[in-house]
């Protein structure tokens, strides 16, 4: 235990001492941050409160001077209503006096709008909302003209109500956007720590000083020692990364439009807890497969290679529970939460939605703990042969061989 | 008391990389582990230590099993390696405490350990800006910081300048001094010589020889003549019917099958009236006894 703790904390000591994780670190950090703010830089760079100016000239006098109503609406558009010929409107676009301008004008029967711009791009259209007003206003003029009562105009004004029922018990609930952000961030985490184990136990090899280090204690707790390592600093990466994301949400964004994009009314305690456990089992999970992978190169150009089956696995652990999460009373959603490489990714997901019983839960972790327990106990055995190996990338039929030769 | 190796195999796959060797240290002093390169000491020297398993045999220390829990040793390893990015310090307290030593005595055993290898002013820098020399010697103190009972170095010299070489056997003759088993593996044969009691030559993984040096030096003949004179003797050498090994302003290294030769060439250089300054007959060296063993 003594020595366990000695290379946990040695470890932990060489990770956050390294340059390239404080750096990596801060730039995660100055993102989120960044990242909250781009709501407030935008309108920053727009002016405070300065709307886009349009000017609407409507040469035929389609809409009967009712133009004017516009100004009234909220769409937040500063409207010019004026008969400026084209020239006076480049003019005036040019100038910055407007930032542009719809012609509205009779052609045959139809009626043509077209948008005056600076410059075209290829997100130039008219805007949506100026064009459903316009729609709108034109509709209720031809209305008013046809003397239609009150109720002539409701019964055909269409006032449709949704509902959506479903034949099951199983009652998926929360917002899916944060769920998947939660399954999302986990992955990344899951995948980017224990892919550190594999790196680390490589840079150990390619230095030479493994043989002085499994002489000093076993690789056994050269194995656990630097899984909790690198866990842990993950854990407080991952922690401060959330805390930070949460403080510049309440602090730049607002509060009305955060609860639009995401419901954090389903981040409860249980759920913080459950996202801790799945992210320090599922590390646990990916930490000794990549501690196996990384026991077998002695070239770091060598390591990515080697790790491919590994990432090809938390790919379709990841997808599998990703995919499944747009249907998730599915059989198939139910497999991914239990099976060991997508459960990390799934289960915070089923229990935010509301799926999975307390009982259910506990049996993921049961199978995710067991699978640790086996993959540790084979990366133990193959890690203390493979690491001697300074040769070539050993293929899997030598691990095999290492292992079967250990067993005996 | 010691460390006994008793009929101690190891194969990789079909290759036999060690086959049937035992040997015994006794008593303090330095053991010489020889072979070519891939004559089976490194697979030896890990299955003593227990970092990989012998397919047979028998390896004790004081009568038990040696693995880490049981033998305090000390490893300097033939593939030399640090951390890099890591400080020395750092670096040396981490084994240190590995090896079971409590903070307080590894800072000071660092301390101590440093001003002998001459190393005090590295210890807050990063291994990479040490030259290669002074980051063996990081390693070397690395495998005896702890003050291990058996203290096993696989080419401990190979990389050093003389001056360290100079450091670094004195603190292993201080090492012997001490009651300390020290196994020696090097290709430096006149480095044995000048510390090994007993030796053991491997080849190909088979002991072709091994013994007390000395016991082993006695049952060869002397083999070779050292003469250091004040002019040329290349004549009397031919007239002779020898061969000349060496020779560097007049002092000469001829070969002899036995004394005799010698001492006949030495009477007939004085009839000459050349003055000898030094004249010594030798047994063949550590060296000459490698290349007649394991020589193809």
């Amino acid at each position: 235990m003594h020595d366990i703790f000695t290379v946990m904390s040695f470890t932990m000591k060489d990770m956050l001492k390294r340059k390239s994780f404080i750096i990596s670190t801060i730039i995660i950090l100055v993102l989120i941050v960044v990242g909250f703010n781009v709501p407030n830089i935008i309108s920053s760079f727009e002016g405070d409160g300065i709307s886009e100016k349009i000017l609407i000239v409507d040469q035929n006098d389609i809409f009967e001077g009712n133009l004017e109503l516009l100004k009234n609406s909220d769409l937040g558009y500063d409207f010019i209503i004026e008969n400026d010929n084209y020239e006076q409107i480049k003019e005036k676009i040019e100038n910055n006096d407007i930032d542009s301008a719809i012609i509205i004008a009779k052609e045959n029967n139809d009626i043509k709008m077209t948008y005056v711009v600076e410059t075209v791009d290829i997100t130039t259209i008219i805007p949506e909302d100026i064009m459903t007003s316009l729609n709108s206003l034109y509709t209720n003029i031809q209305i008013n003209k046809l003397g239609l009562t009150l109720e002539q105009i409701e019964a055909i004004t269409p006032n449709f109500l949704t509902e959506l029922e479903q034949v099951s018990d199983e009652e998926a609930q929360g917002d899916v956007f944060v769920i998947m952000l939660i399954s999302i961030v986990l992955f990344y985490a899951i995948y980017f720590c224990a892919y550190q184990v594999s790196s680390s136990i490589t840079t150990e090899k390619t230095s030479k000083i493994i043989e002085t280090l499994v002489t000093s204690t076993s690789p056994r707790n050269i194995v656990i020692g630097k899984t909790l390592g690198i866990g842990l600093v993950g854990l407080v990466q991952l922690i401060l990364i959330v805390l930070t994301a949460y403080i510049s949400a309440k602090t730049f964004i607002d509060p009305e439009l955060l609860n639009q994009v995401l419901d954090m009314s389903n981040l409860t305690i249980y759920l913080g807890i459950i996202t801790i456990i799945y992210f320090i089992l599922g590390y646990g999970t990916y930490a000794f497969l990549y501690a196996l992978t990384g026991s077998t190169v002695s070239k770091p150009e060598d390591i990515q290679q080697a790790n491919a089956p590994v990432a090809i696995l938390s790919m379709v652990g990841f997808y599998l529970s990703y995919f499944t999460m747009m249907n998730p009373t599915s059989n198939l959603n139910v497999f991914a939460s239990l099976f060991p490489l997508s459960s990390p990714f799934c289960m915070p997901f089923r229990v935010m939605m509301g799926l999975s019983s307390p009982a259910t839960v506990l049996l993921s972790i049961v199978i995710l703990i067991i699978t640790i327990l086996v993959i540790a106990k084979v990366t133990i055995k193959i890690y203390s042969s493979a690491i001697l190996n300074y040769g070539t990338k050993m293929s899997f039929k030598d691990i095999l061989a290492i292992y079967k030769d250990k067993r005996k | 008391m010691g460390l006994i190796l008793k009929n101690v195999s190891k194969s990789f796959g079909n290759k036999k990389v060690v086959d049937n060797i035992s040997f015994t240290l006794d008593k303090p002093g330095v053991f010489g582990l020889l072979g070519t390169n891939g004559a089976g000491k490194t697979t030896t020297i890990r299955m003593l230590l227990g970092i990989i398993t012998m397919d047979s045999g028998e390896i004790t220390w004081n009568k038990e099993k040696v693995d880490r829990k049981r033998v305090n040793f000390g490893y300097l390893p033939e593939e030399r390696g640090v951390y890099p990015k890591v400080k020395i310090y750092d670096q040396l307290m981490y084994f240190a405490q590995l090896k079971g030593m409590d903070k307080e005595k590894a800072s000071k055993a660092i301390d101590n350990w440093a001003k002998k290898l001459k190393v005090s002013e590295y210890l807050q820098m990063t291994a990479e800006k040490l030259s290669k020399g002074n980051q063996q010697k990081i390693q070397f103190m690395t495998a005896i910081i702890h003050d291990p009972e058996l203290v096993v170095l696989d080419e401990p010299f190979s990389g050093l300048d003389p001056v360290n070489t100079e450091i670094v056997k004195n603190i292993i003759i201080d090492l012997v001094k001490r009651g300390k088993y020290v196994i020696m593996s090097a290709h430096q044969m006149a480095t044995i010589e000048e510390f090994c009691s007993d030796i053991l030559i491997l080849n190909k993984g088979k002991t072709v020889l091994q013994g007390n040096l000395k016991d082993i030096k006695n049952t060869y003949s002397d083999n070779r003549v050292i003469i250091d004179v004040d002019k040329e003797i290349d004549d009397l050498i031919d007239e002779e019917g020898l061969v000349i090994e060496h020779v560097n302003d007049n002092q000469y290294t001829v070969k002899i099958n036995s004394s005799e030769q010698a001492h006949k060439l030495l009477a007939n250089i004085i009839k000459k009236k050349i003055k000898v300054n030094k004249f010594e007959i030798m047994k063949p060296t550590l060296n000459d006894i490698f290349i007649e063993k394991v020589g193809e």
